[in-house]
């Protein structure tokens, strides 16, 4: 932990993107691995008008996993059939908005980072995970494994503005996914340009977004 | 005269034909602007006006319920593009409908009472007979374990004293130790024949029954059933009350359900409120064991007042066994009006939607019946019976769990926080083989284990041997059942030897358990991890050796710090 404080180095001047691939051992495919660096700058946005949504379809939370920024809200529209009761007994977030219609939808805003599980009281099979990250700078992996943080592509779709790149420096990036071994990689963010990497992970038993 | 006469025939004919026709469009006339046309009537049966009754039309959300005089006012939800058919349904009475005119009136609708003359002779029909409408909802239901309650293996091993090779002699068995009794198993795993006798029918002797309608809990035995009363010589403490038909029904089927507007020929439909009520579950998804002969047991170790309460106890001198339904009534009876969970019942989540039943079905019945009798239904309203209990998928969101750790020192504290987050009773439930452990494992950067100072071990029943055999005894971490013991001390004994409850560790819905644990870290300056597990086992490990059964154990979840 000493360590991971002592590495980031922010410089005055902004650099590159950090831009990758996630290559996975074990799974399907690597698509939904949440790639995000440990420390950061905060980027002191302001959430309240930003939409994150986590929507329910065919007895399913779309997005799998949704990474936020601490202190954003998140809409959880029913776009089902059927009624959902979506709760969380997670400690980093503990709600249940009771049972409600097609059509209805509810909110919740996330002021405290860690993993927030996601479920339906009626339905066993729908899980998903709102993971609540202390800084932007994070990205979810396509269907190839590829990432670029900042991630230009969400920060469009969520309307968000003033995320820029890194200073340079070095950071800790780590990758987390319901499947997969916790893997750290220490990057190091040139004075110009993108840096690359390439993260190998591993079936196995998830950790902890920070420890 | 004869030109008079003739005219008088045409137009008594006239008359005549434009009476017919006139209540034949009542039948089939569209209502042009049906939202804005209200419907009215009046339901009524032999002994006057029924008050009460539900009237809506098929298959629409909203319902209302007739007044005094029977009388009610509808306005239909959605547009019918159909002739407008109204139905109403009570409990007690047979549901029936009626046609709406084309200014929204409708004749009276006619409720015929349920007769109380249980027919104890009555033979259940065949499941194959409802598949022929119902087919999709008898094949769920034949993919369950409701459907096969009777050639469960394991249940004929439990009650034989056999094993998975049909070896004689294996314990435990209900008849090794009860030679002359058949028990009262039948009561629960073969209630269409134990009904008539609950304390006379040997699994076996149903098994070979050319009645096959005899095995597993089948359609016809739950829809016969009216209502469920209280009633303490039952080893669930609940019993049926039954309705089964007699001939002068004539040939359509008596169904009790939970709609109140199925009105169809093959069936005789009757509305129940219990189908909507998990005390519908409660005439088997309990247990009680009277100890007898003047034995009591010191419960007050092992529950709360409260719990003790809730199981419907009083005293010491009987033993809960099974107590699912107890422990979600109890739960239910703590939540406040205002709780989101308050008023979930069995049905809402072991008959619900699960994906590979999708796309959503609008009918509740398939092929020619649909086109001839289908209602249309919101998926809502339709409840598919799969009963899933205790499979995969129900155990992998039932629990969560989250680990924390810090190094102080030498001294490395983990807390492992396990939720009963989707259990709306405890986890596990029901049979008392079943168990969930917790097992955590804490290593250096190198992968060697770390020493434990304090924090719970688990039990030796939960297998010695090599951990990757799965065996986990001794290992730091906890184990979550009730355990059953006798007057020995033996522990994990079955039901019908057991005198006591040894504990009962069980998660209770929606709250969570912290187990602590301290670890010591020769090195300060090292990265020790650690890994917890929750596994999920569906039968205690020595009887798993004794009966050669497979029963493997179901990571529920891990995580790592």
């Amino acid at each position: 932990m000493v360590f991971v404080l002592t590495i980031y180095l922010p410089g005055q001047a902004l650099a590159g993107k950090i831009t990758g691939i996630v290559k996975v051992k074990g799974l399907r495919s690597p698509v939904d691995i949440l790639v995000y660096v440990v420390k950061a700058p905060a980027v002191h946005e302001d959430l309240s008008k930003i939409k994150f949504t986590m929507d329910q379809q065919n007895l399913t939370f779309i997005p799998h996993i949704l990474p936020i920024p601490v202190g954003a809200t998140v809409d959880f529209p029913n776009n089902d059939k059927v009624n959902h009761n979506i709760f969380s007994l997670s400690r980093t977030k503990k709600f249940n908005l009771g049972s409600y219609k097609p059509g209805e939808s509810k909110n919740v805003r996330f002021d405290k980072p860690g993993i927030v599980e996601l479920r339906c009281d009626v339905h066993a099979e729908m899980a998903a995970y709102i993971m609540v990250l202390k800084n932007s700078y994070f990205s979810v992996t396509d269907d190839q494994g590829r990432f670029e943080i900042p991630d230009s592509k969400y920060l469009e779709q969520h309307h968000i503005k003033g995320i820029k790149n890194l200073s340079p420096g070095k950071y800790v990036l780590k990758i987390w996914h319901e499947k997969l071994k916790p893997q750290k990689q220490i990057v190091t963010i040139p004075e110009k340009g993108d840096i690359s990497v390439e993260i190998t992970a591993v079936r196995g038993t998830p950790g902890v977004l920070y420890k | 005269m004869k030109r008079y006469a003739f005219a008088g025939i045409l137009l008594l004919l006239f008359l005549i034909t434009h009476h017919f026709e006139k209540n034949s469009l009542a039948n089939t006339t569209q209502i042009k602007d049906i939202n804005k046309t209200t419907i009215q009537g009046r339901v009524s049966s032999v002994y006057g006006p029924v008050q009460n009754a539900r009237v809506r039309i098929p298959g629409d959300e909203k319902y209302t319920l007739t007044d005094k005089q029977g009388r009610y006012l509808l306005q239909p939800t959605h547009v019918h593009f159909q002739g407008v058919k109204v139905t109403a349904g009570k409990e007690g009475w047979f549901n029936n409908a009626q046609y709406a005119g084309p200014l929204g009136r409708v004749q009276d609708i006619y409720l015929n009472p349920i007769y109380l003359n249980d027919n104890p002779d009555y033979r259940f029909i065949s499941p194959v007979v409802c598949s022929r409408c119902h087919t999709k909802l008898t094949r769920y239901w034949d993919q369950s374990k409701m459907a096969h309650t009777t050639s469960n293996p394991k249940v004929l091993d439990m009650f034989y004293g056999t094993d998975a090779f049909q070896h004689d002699n294996v314990k435990p068995g209900y008849r090794l130790d009860n030679p002359n009794s058949n028990g009262n198993c039948a009561v629960c795993h073969a209630p269409s024949a134990a009904v008539s006798s609950p304390w006379s029918q040997d699994l076996r002797s149903v098994l070979q029954s050319p009645r096959t309608e005899w095995d597993g809990v089948s359609c016809d035995y739950c829809h016969k059933i009216q209502k469920v009363f209280p009633d303490k010589t039952k080893a669930s403490r609940m019993a049926p009350i039954f309705e089964r038909q007699s001939s002068p029904i004539g040939n359509s089927i008596l169904v009790f359900g939970p709609y109140d507007d199925v009105v169809v020929p093959p069936m005789a439909a009757s509305y129940a409120s219990v189908f909507n009520k998990g005390q519908f579950c409660a005439t088997c998804h309990g247990h009680f064991k009277p100890l007898g002969s003047g034995k009591t047991w010191d419960h007050s170790k092992i529950y709360s007042p409260s719990e003790w309460e809730g199981f419907g106890l009083k005293g010491d001198t009987t033993l809960p066994i099974q107590t699912t339904y107890q422990e979600w009534e109890h739960w239910q009876d703590q939540l406040s009006w205002n709780d989101p969970n308050k008023g979930k019942k069995c049905q809402d989540c072991h008959m619900s939607w699960r994906k590979d039943m999708l796309p959503y079905d609008n009918y509740i019945v398939d092929g020619g019946a649909r086109r001839m009798w289908g209602t249309y239904r919101s998926p809502e309203d339709i409840h598919p019976h799969q009963f899933d209990g205790g499979t995969k998928i129900q155990l992998k969101t039932a629990l969560s769990m989250e680990i924390e750790g810090k190094i102080t020192g030498k001294k490395v504290d983990i807390n492992v926080y396990i939720t009963n987050t989707n259990g709306g009773h405890w986890v596990p439930t029901g049979e008392t083989m079943r168990s969930i452990m917790m097992v955590l494992k804490v290593v250096d950067s190198n992968g060697n284990p770390l020493k434990m100072l304090k924090g719970e071990r688990l039990p030796e029943w939960t297998g010695k041997g090599k951990v990757e055999a799965g065996n986990y005894a001794g290992l730091p971490g906890s184990v979550f059942a009730r355990v059953l013991a006798d007057d020995k001390g033996h522990l994990n004994v079955p039901f019908w030897r057991a005198t006591s409850i040894a504990s009962d560790t069980r998660i209770r819905p929606k709250s969570t358990v912290k187990l602590s644990y301290e670890f010591l870290l020769e090195n300060p300056e090292d990265e020790p991890s650690a890994e917890a597990r929750l596994i999920y086992r569906p039968v205690i490990r020595p009887w798993v050796k004794n009966k050669h059964w497979l029963a493997e154990d179901i990571l529920i979840t891990s995580r790592v710090w």
